[in-house]
């Protein structure tokens, strides 16, 4: 490529990142610090601080993130151990399945667990059913233990995070540096702490961070089990106040300096250490082959986390296809009607077409924004390349409703930005943060398919009389194309189920995309949360069938996409 | 020290054999080599040794201790692996300590232990450095230190220099043989380097596709290859095939007759007699060709030098035999530099450096 076009793109890169990342957050924190006045002032962030809500709020959330991290940790290492080291009954198979909760929306399953856990839930008639509990007096779990309940269902879908991190910094290990502890005379247990462990930690950490933000950050989750005492929800609450209230961007400032302080704990803790060790690994890591009960232990192991982790949504499949499913373990009967229905409902037809367009643009931003970003960063060695490469990065580091609040507030009447509003229409504003939002994932796979190919093949073309873009255009792009595909793909589907931009941004039911539609269907009366159910099984189907597409196309790689 | 005894040792990786009835026996305190081109099975029978791999059929004795299913941490064998396997989280002292820690020495006994170790790899002082921060050279050297620091029963090496540059390797090669003999350790050495081998081992096994072709000291594996791929993966040699004719006149010796006429030589094997018109493989090294008429021997035969490499000490020709094969031949210390030309030299080579091998 030349020159010109690399700066080119590396320009437009900086100006764009400038206004729709910097800027929001930039407007965010400022709505934060300034007073009525317009001056500089502590107040809101004290005020934060010193009311009691608050800082409950806060604490809920840092309590949720910790359990759901500690969670997560329990469930992901071991799987990630067993299935590194030992051979064992549908070991392939397996190894995907334990991954399908991260792409299935949490908060979609929230309405399963509702059903499965409520006062005439399933677990409940269960227990009746059994003789354990007083049919008189059931108990109500999400009730007293909503925290628990969003904590069992955040870990139950980010643990595929630990797990991919983990198993990957465990295959990337030289099996040499457990056989040399072996050979000094350390037994199994003490080799996986004194040299496994310590040798895989950054690994583990970097996807620990990420469970640990996303699940101080989540919103989706806790609002469907109508949990206000958490940061994120009491954001969201006070988006309908005023608009001019501060506090909610008070507290998104709050949220974010302390996402980053994890990230840079992280960092310091485990960010110099290389886990890859010196030299090459120079023997191949042999499969321990277990005796069959333990290995059928394994495989249950994984076939048991699979079905407690895809259980709420199995529960939402039951709801979407129940007539009544009241104080019963499983449905009485079964109707098609909801779907039915759900395609009649005003909501459900304009969200799942709104979602197509708002996603389908923002692959489209994504992928041109990617596809550049990449090349820049991969191919060239103009000043700043890495610069831009960590830009294209940081959308992961930072909380979706940080930046949600950030477009809000920078499109707030008389502010530069208000235009992009288009009077109420959000489909802008939506199409771009979901672009910055999933520009990561697009950013990595484009990447990782520019290192694979060979500049010389380009060269090739070029030394044949093709001129740089054009040689970009014939040779490198078809070759990197599966990348670009699978990367869409994934961009596209995550933009589908957006939570909090979707939620905040989109303000009138006639542009409502798809999660907020399920959101308000949930709250509404009768046969609403069955129609949510259904929404939510098309959707799930959807999202499923993107994500097999990526996996194809992308195979092992697939999981690069989500470490950290 | 142990004397190690493998017996009838085989082993299947998904069905193919990469260790097939093994037998070997390796004395306590010897310097022991395994050599053999990549994919022969060297480094799995060395892995069977430490402990890293259970054989499918087989035992391994260290002394009269039956170890073939001993896990790896109860084998006391002190391996150097190729890649070192130096732990990154810890720094050259605790890398070093590992061992004695595993073994539950006193804290002043491992300090101690451990500085004897460092500066007996001469690198005094640089315990509380980070793996990172050492080069290639030094890391190999840590890598001999913590498995030296146990004093192991025996001394595995898995490649040990592979990775180091020319330089270094030499001066590693006499510095690990003085290190082993000076604890008498049992060694034992895996490598496809042969000037390694030749120049190490007290003795050693050549290996091909899973079995043992041949064990001895250098100079009977240099001097009598069992076979041809001994022959020439020891060393530079040339063939020639051809039949014994009968007995010849000196005793021991045999006449072959070859397309470019009579060579007389011995076999690789003394137990050995070939029977008359028995085809067979003459293996003729380099250095032991010469040009003129300096030796009283019968193999002589004209050519003339198709190509000349001038390499310093020696000078190496490539020699076109009259109605025979190209030969290489091998001049040390040359005063005279042959140049490529039609003119006829004639070559000649001593009876003891014609070998006969089995076809």
């Amino acid at each position: 490529m030349s020159k010109t076009l690399s700066l080119l793109i590396f320009l437009v890169m900086t100006a764009f990142f400038a206004c729709f990342f910097a800027y929001p957050i930039w407007a965010a924190l400022e709505s934060a610090f300034r007073g009525p006045d317009h001056k500089f002032t502590l107040e809101y962030i004290t005020e934060v601080f010193l009311n009691e809500l608050y800082r409950e709020g806060l604490w809920n959330s840092f309590i949720i993130a910790v359990w759901t991290t500690l969670g997560s940790l329990v469930i992901a290492l071991p799987l990630a151990v067993c299935y590194v080291r030992f051979a064992f009954p549908g070991r392939a198979l397996l190894n995907s399945l334990v991954l399908m909760p991260m792409i299935l929306p949490p908060f979609v399953g929230a309405i399963g667990i509702k059903a499965m856990l409520g006062q005439a839930g399933a677990l409940n008639s269960f227990l009746i059913n059994l003789g354990l509990m007083d049919a008189m007096h059931p108990t109500d779990w999400l009730g007293q233990q909503r925290m628990l309940g969003i904590i069992i269902m955040e870990v139950l879908h980010l643990y595929p995070i630990i797990y991919l991190n983990a198993a990957a910094a465990l295959s990337n290990l030289d099996p040499a540096m457990e056989e040399a502890a072996a050979n000094l005379g350390c037994n199994a247990w003490s080799r996986f702490w004194r040299v496994t462990l310590p040798l895989i930690m950054p690994g583990v950490f970097a996807g620990g961070t990420i469970v640990f933000v996303w699940s101080f950050t989540e919103m989706g989750v806790p609002l469907l089990f109508d949990y206000d005492r958490v940061t994120a929800v009491q954001v969201f609450r006070s988006i309908n106040d005023l608009s001019g209230n501060p506090f909610p961007y008070a507290l998104v400032t709050v949220m974010l300096v302390f996402s980053t302080l994890f990230y840079l704990t992280s960092k310091l803790l485990f960010g110099s250490s290389s886990a890859s060790g010196g030299g090459r690994a120079t023997t191949g890591r042999e499969m321990i082959q277990l005796p069959p009960w333990l290995g059928w232990a394994c495989t249950a192991f994984f076939a048991g986390v699979t079905f407690l982790a895809v259980l709420p949504h199995l529960g939402v499949v039951l709801l979407s296809f129940s007539k009544d499913w009241y104080g019963t373990v499983i449905p009485h009967s079964l109707t098609l009607s909801h779907y039915h229905d759900a395609l009649g409902h005003e909501l459900t037809l304009s969200s799942i077409s709104n979602s197509l367009k708002y996603s389908a643009l923002a692959m489209l931003v994504a992928l041109v924004l990617g596809i550049g970003v990449a090349y820049v960063s991969v191919r060239t060695r103009i000043w700043g390349r890495q610069i831009l490469d960590a830009m294209a990065m940081l959308p992961l580091a930072v909380p979706g409703i940080v930046m949600a609040f950030g477009y809000l507030a920078m499109t707030r009447e008389g502010q530069p930005f208000h235009w992009l509003m288009l009077g109420e229409d959000p489909i802008l504003l939506l199409v771009i943060a979901y672009a910055v939002r999933r520009l990561p994932y697009v950013v990595r796979s484009a990447a990782a398919g520019f290192q694979q190919v060979s500049p010389m093949l380009e060269e090739a073309a070029q030394n044949l009389g093709a001129r740089p873009e054009k040689a970009l255009w014939r040779i490198t792009l078809p070759l990197v194309a599966p990348n670009l595909v699978a990367g869409g793909l994934l961009a596209f589907s995550f933009a589908m189920l957006e939570v909090s931009d979707s939620m905040i941004l989109a303000q009138q039911a006639a542009h409502f995309p798809i999660t907020k539609a399920i959101y308000s269907l949930v709250l509404a009366l009768g046969s609403g949360p069955n129609l949510a159910s259904a929404l939510g099984v098309w959707a799930m189907i959807f999202l499923a069938v993107t994500i097999l597409g990526a996996g194809v196309i992308l195979g092992k790689k697939l999981g690069a996409l989500f470490r950290g | 020290m142990v004397t190690i005894t493998i017996q009838e040792l085989t082993k299947r990786f998904s069905g193919s054999v990469v260790l097939s009835s093994v037998d070997l026996q390796i004395e306590a305190g010897e310097l022991f080599f395994l050599l053999g081109p990549s994919g022969c099975g060297k480094t799995t029978l060395l892995r069977h040794i430490a402990g890293f791999y259970t054989p499918d059929a087989g035992k391994i004795w260290f002394d009269d201790e039956d170890v073939t299913r001993l896990p790896a941490h109860k084998r006391g064998t002190g391996m150097m692996f190729q890649s070192y396997a130096l732990w990154p989280h810890l720094n050259v002292a605790q890398n070093v300590a590992f061992g004695l820690e595993e073994r539950k020495r006193p804290r002043k006994e491992i300090e101690h232990r451990v500085s004897e170790a460092l500066s007996q790899v001469k690198l005094d002082g640089l315990g509380s450095r980070k793996i990172q921060q050492l080069s290639g050279g030094q890391q190999q050297r840590v890598a001999l230190a913590r498995a030296l620091v146990i004093r192991p029963k025996c001394l595995l090496l898995d490649e040990p220099l592979s990775n180091l540059d020319a330089k270094l390797r030499l001066e590693m090669r006499s510095e690990i043989r003085s290190i082993c003999k000076q604890h008498g350790l049992t060694a034992i050495y895996v490598t496809h380097d042969r000037d390694e081998a030749l120049s190490m081992a007290d003795r050693m096994a050549i290996m091909e596709s899973g079995k043992l072709v041949q064990v001895g000291t250098p100079t009977e594996i240099y001097r009598n290859p069992a076979t041809r791929m001994v022959a020439e993966f020891i060393g530079e040699t040339n063939f020639v095939e051809g039949r014994t004719l009968r007995e010849s006149s000196r005793a021991g010796y045999h006449d072959v007759e070859t397309p470019f006429g009579v060579l007389r030589g011995r076999t690789n094997d003394t137990s050995w007699q070939p029977a008359p018109g028995q085809p067979v493989v003459l293996s003729i090294r380099p250095e032991a060709l010469t040009f003129g008429n300096v030796l009283d021997s019968p193999n002589r035969f004209p050519g003339h030098i198709i190509d000349t490499t001038y390499l310093g000490p020696t000078v190496q020709y490539l020699l076109q035999v009259q109605n025979g094969p190209l030969m290489k031949v091998c001049e040390i210390n040359p005063q005279e530099i042959r140049p490529p030309s039609e003119e006829e030299v004639r070559a000649m080579a001593g009876m003891n450096d014609v070998v006969i091998l089995r076809k």
